[in-house]
């Protein structure tokens, strides 16, 4: 019978040391790494390195807001946790409510879902677009980098094989106006197909800031904030004249599908393009449905 | 205890052993000593075997094959034809074919042992899709026609076509197709093999205990009895349990032959998805010939993708061309339908059983027609239903009231469809669509008689009775129904009534638990054996046992498929409203109503959940079901990428039951499990092409297809 070597930490100390000294992989609602590493029924999974189980871990639990607004949630939250938290950015609400099935909610973490950098996971494109950090410890001290930086392409992150995700760290926002969609291969419990957030903060008519994150159509998480510049500073009325361009730049050069590529652009164009007309057509502040 | 009645609602008899977990699946089953086994299976879609390079094998490991055959056994397995080999040796025909079994006591062992397995292929081009197999890609498959085609057949009703069409204003042309579907029941295909008192014992999920020892028997050269096939409890079929339990237990029979311990073989998921059985996709071409602008001839080419082997494919191909004109009488008629070859898995029954293809294809034809002379699809299709005593396409009549007027009556009143095509243009994002359908009931024809001669036994001791036939429960409620229609006609209570799951050496063969025939047929051979046993209720503890009589007068001839088709049909119309949302392609269901003549319900429970299922799969087959083999391969592996419905996805269904009792059925019941599958997907496709205004000419239609379907517009 073929076994696995598990480690089950109670403190982050003792589980940094391990993670230093053998290099275990992280386990934490294992809803990735158990389908990834399933042989089958009745057979150990057929995992590769040592497993480190840091579900018990204390220090990586909970969702707080700061004095300034900033949200830290500890790299364990569940989606579901995510989903029902007060304080939670209503756009990784979004995303964490629409992830799998309850079951999977109630299992899944974000910090799982950063460390999976899936291009089709739910939670790193509001984060892309909320300007989130992740933050990594290990013996040797902590190290802060943008979720954006963090995750590489597929499946490849900056992580060092001594480091734990312990938690994310979303600063204060200011949007008057937020969009979200999530196109799935059907309604519940499924694989993104498409995804799309898309915020902006109008003061006085003009547009302050304007970012949008695409999901699902490219090999990772798509943001260009270079793209975006087109739009901030302008104002709103100048917003018809400057869309075209913007569009265009966004749906041919920002996003790079692989497969169905006509469907993910053009459906893309269109869910930002309605973004931005309702901003133009005075869209009371809030959610554009 | 009261006695039942045929009217009472009541609860199935699996349902609380079944939501406790406490039914017993093969799965759960351990016998003492139990082996596992896993199958080996070909990688490449087409070519030579030229060499197995075997791991060094462990003590008590095995890796069996086809050299595993005694001398007098046969490698074939025994479904209508004997093409399929139980291992495959020399040459591979598709990937996933059974080369051999690795048997052994540890799976991760033999997981492990099956991965070292090298095999070395000289690879062939292969044929993958329809119109390679026409084309004979790669070489024909059967060099000695020439050709990939496996069976064909053909109908004619009326005048030669070319007469028709040289009449016509307009011949309206169309080629439309319909895709794989993967059965996606929830228990895989699993079966245990084991001995007792010196023959070979089979646990099985399956739908045709008989089927399978029919099958198996020839590849040890030995006399059905000394094979028992127990069922158990099985988690879901939809037809892919039909043939397919064979593939399992022969290869399983021939290491248990040398084994001799219990030997387990459960399909994982991911194998259950890319190496089993699959609905056939089809391409049909279809030339209506129009005069005056009704419609005064058909004609329609209808090609089945069959896989490498037969299977049940040429009866599927059967019963699609004989619903190739869906519900109407058209004066004349030419359909011809042709099985091809492919190096792909072979397809085989899948609930409908090959209407569901022809019925979408030409339900969406008459739709395009509709609109290509600018009627509205239901009143133009309305002028064309078949009535009693109309010629049918096999020249035959049909033999029953036609109550589709009625019923059409109900749901568009029901779902305001008459107010509504008018309140929604073309293209508003609004549509609402319909589909009229039907089912013939049981096999085709005299097959009842000819080929099954189906028998029913009930032993009566004390005041209790139990039931002795080959039908089975896979889900579908058939317990509880056979259990009410013989407690009902003896008078007594279901309670008394007993039908455990068949024993082939303890149960009469009642024939396949398929094409609708369970209630039809299996349904009124019980009625008879207990209106008999009622006369005699008082002799005390006795048996008693009927065959199946074919009524007089309606002619059939299997050899040129002309005569009386099917004695009854069950008759269904649909309609679903949707709205599409324009960013994003997506489809969002808004209402369903259907209407179902299925001469009489015998549970309205189970018929209600009949009629939600079959129409939620159906919506899920022309919606989201994507299944697509590219080069040999199939792309979806897993329940994430191939995706079914959930009760997300579509709305609570408006339901009505048609009564129109069926002279020959118990209590006037018909066939009904897979006529609710057989027209949902078309009225979808309507409804979203009206709310976009473009025309689809295959499904499923995903937010892609739709992107595609819009270019055109």
């Amino acid at each position: 019978m073929e076994e696995v070597k598990c480690y089950m930490p109670q403190t982050l100390a003792e589980a940094l040391q391990i993670r230093k000294d053998t290099g275990a992989q992280p386990l934490a609602g294992g809803s990735d790494l158990m389908v990834a590493n399933s042989r089958g029924a009745g057979i150990v999974p057929g995992f590769k390195k040592p497993i480190l189980i840091i579900s018990n871990l204390p220090e990586l639990k909970g969702i707080r807001q700061l004095e300034d607004g900033t949200v830290e949630i500890g790299a364990l939250s569940t989606s579901w946790e995510i989903h029902t938290s007060p304080v939670t950015h209503p756009l990784l609400k979004d995303a964490a409510s629409r992830m799998g099935a309850i079951a999977l909610r109630n299992s899944a973490t974000i910090g799982g879902n950063i460390g999976n950098a899936s291009p089709k996971g739910d939670m790193p494109q509001p984060l892309i677009l909320l300007d989130a950090e992740v933050v990594l410890q290990s013996v040797d001290g902590e190290r802060r980098m943008k979720v954006d930086d963090f995750i590489i392409k597929t499946k490849v992150t900056a992580i060092r094989d001594d480091e734990l995700i312990t938690k994310v760290v979303i600063p204060p926002q200011k949007f008057t106006h937020i969009f979200f969609r999530k196109i799935g291969m059907r309604r519940s419990n499924a694989i993104s197909k498409l995804t799309l957030s898309a915020a902006a903060n109008i003061q006085d008519g003009v547009v302050v800031d304007f970012r949008a994150s695409s999901g699902a159509a490219g090999p990772k998480v798509e943001r260009s904030r270079e793209v975006e510049s087109l739009l901030i500073g302008h104002k709103v009325a100048e917003l018809p004249d400057l869309k075209g361009a913007f569009l265009d730049a966004w749906c041919s050069d920002v996003i790079a599908p692989h497969a169905m590529p006509e469907y993910r652009r053009n459906a893309t164009r269109r869910m930002l393009e309605y973004f931005i007309d309702s901003l133009v057509a005075g869209h009371p502040e809030g959610r554009v449905e | 205890m009261p006695a039942t009645k045929i009217g009472d609602k009541v609860i199935r008899v699996d349902a609380i052993e079944k939501a406790r977990g406490e039914a017993t699946y093969v799965c759960d089953m351990t016998l003492p000593d139990m082996q596992y086994a896993y199958m080996v299976r070909s990688t490449v879609p087409r070519g030579t075997i030229d060499a197995i390079h075997l791991p060094e094998m462990p003590e008590g490991y095995y890796f069996i094959s086809a050299k595993d055959i005694p001398a007098q056994g046969k490698n074939e397995l025994w479904m209508i034809m004997k093409d399929w080999r139980c291992f495959a040796e020399d040459y591979v025909l598709y990937v996933g074919e059974t080369i051999g079994l690795v048997v052994g006591p540890d799976r991760a062992t033999l997981k492990d042992l099956r991965d070292q397995i090298k095999i070395d292929y000289t690879e062939q081009t292969p044929a993958v899709t329809i119109d390679d197999g026409i084309n004979c890609v790669g070489g024909p498959m059967f060099p000695e026609k020439n050709s990939n085609v496996m069976c064909e057949l053909f109908c004619e009703k009326g005048r030669p076509m070319e007469e028709v069409f040289a009449e016509a204003d307009e011949i309206f042309e169309e080629t439309l197709t319909t895709p794989y579907q993967e059965h996606a029941h929830l228990e895989t295909n699993s079966a245990i093999a084991t001995m007792e008192d010196g023959k070979f014992v089979f646990y099985a999920s399956a739908q045709c205990p008989f089927y399978i020892r029919k099958s198996i028997a020839g590849l040890l050269d030995i006399p059905y009895e000394d094979i028992i096939i127990r069922q158990c409890t099985t988690g879901g079929a939809f037809g892919g349990k039909e043939h397919f339990p064979d593939v399992l237990c022969g290869a399983l029979l021939i290491a248990e032959n040398k084994i001799r311990k219990p030997i387990k073989m459960v399909f994982d998921r991911e194998e259950d998805t890319q190496f089993s059985v699959k609905r056939h996709p089809s391409k049909c071409v279809y030339k209506t010939a129009v005069k005056n602008g009704e419609i005064i001839g058909t004609e329609g080419h209808i090609y089945y993708n069959c896989g490498a082997y037969l299977s049940s494919s040429f009866v599927v191909l059967q019963r699609g061309v004989f619903h190739a004109n869906g519900v109407y009488t058209i004066p004349n008629t030419y359909l011809k339908g042709e099985g091809i070859g492919t190096n792909t898995f072979p397809t085989c029954a899948f609930r409908g059983f090959g209407a569901p293809q022809t019925l979408f294809c030409f339900e969406t034809h008459l739709t395009h027609l509709a609109h290509h002379l600018g009627v509205d699809p239901l009143e133009f299709k309305m002028r064309y239903l078949a009535k009693k005593g109309d010629e049918t396409t096999t020249n035959g009549h049909i033999i029953e009231d036609v109550k589709l007027p009625e019923m059409i009556d109900v749901i568009t009143k029901e779902s305001d469809y008459w107010n509504k095509i008018k309140e929604y243009k073309p293209g508003c994002g609004r549509g609402i669509g319909v589909a009229l359908y039907n089912h013939g009931g049981a096999f085709t024809g005299n097959g009842e008689q000819a080929i099954i001669k189906a028998h029913a036994r009930l032993t009566k001791t004390g005041d209790k009775v139990e039931i002795f036939v080959g039908s089975t429960e896979m889900g579908q409620g058939f317990r509880t129904s056979l259990r009410k229609i013989c407690a009902a006609t003896l008078g007594i209570s279901i309670d008394n009534i007993e039908y455990k799951n068949p024993d082939t050496s303890k149960v009469v063969d009642s024939g396949p638990t398929a094409a609708s025939r369970s209630t039809m047929i299996v349904g009124r051979l019980v009625e008879r054996a207990a209106l008999e046993m009622k006369e005699r209720w008082n002799e005390g503890d006795f048996t008693t046992e009927v065959e199946y009589e074919h009524p007089e007068g309606y002619p059939w001839d299997q050899a040129t498929f002309r005569g009386d088709a099917y004695l009854g049909y069950g008759w269904g119309a649909v309609i679903v409203e949707v709205e599409v949302d324009k960013l994003t392609n997506e489809v969002k269901t808004l209402g369903v109503w259907s209407s179902h003549e299925i001469g009489k319900a015998i549970d309205e429970l189970i018929v209600h959940g009949q009629i939600n299922g079959g129409i939620m799969q159906s919506l899920g087959y022309g919606s989201m079901e994507k299944l697509e083999n590219k080069k040999g391969y199939f792309k979806q592996k897993s329940m994430s990428d191939y995706v079914i419905p959930t009760s997300m996805d579509f709305p609570k269904q408006f339901y009505h039951i048609q009564e129109n009792p069926y002279p020959w059925g118990p209590y006037g019941a018909k066939g009904m499990g897979e006529l609710v599958f057989n027209g949902a997907s078309a009225a979808y496709v309507d409804a979203v092409e009206r709310a976009l205004n473009c025309e689809f000419t295959s499904i499923p239609i995903p937010v892609e297809d739709i992107e595609e379907a819009l270019k055109n517009v």
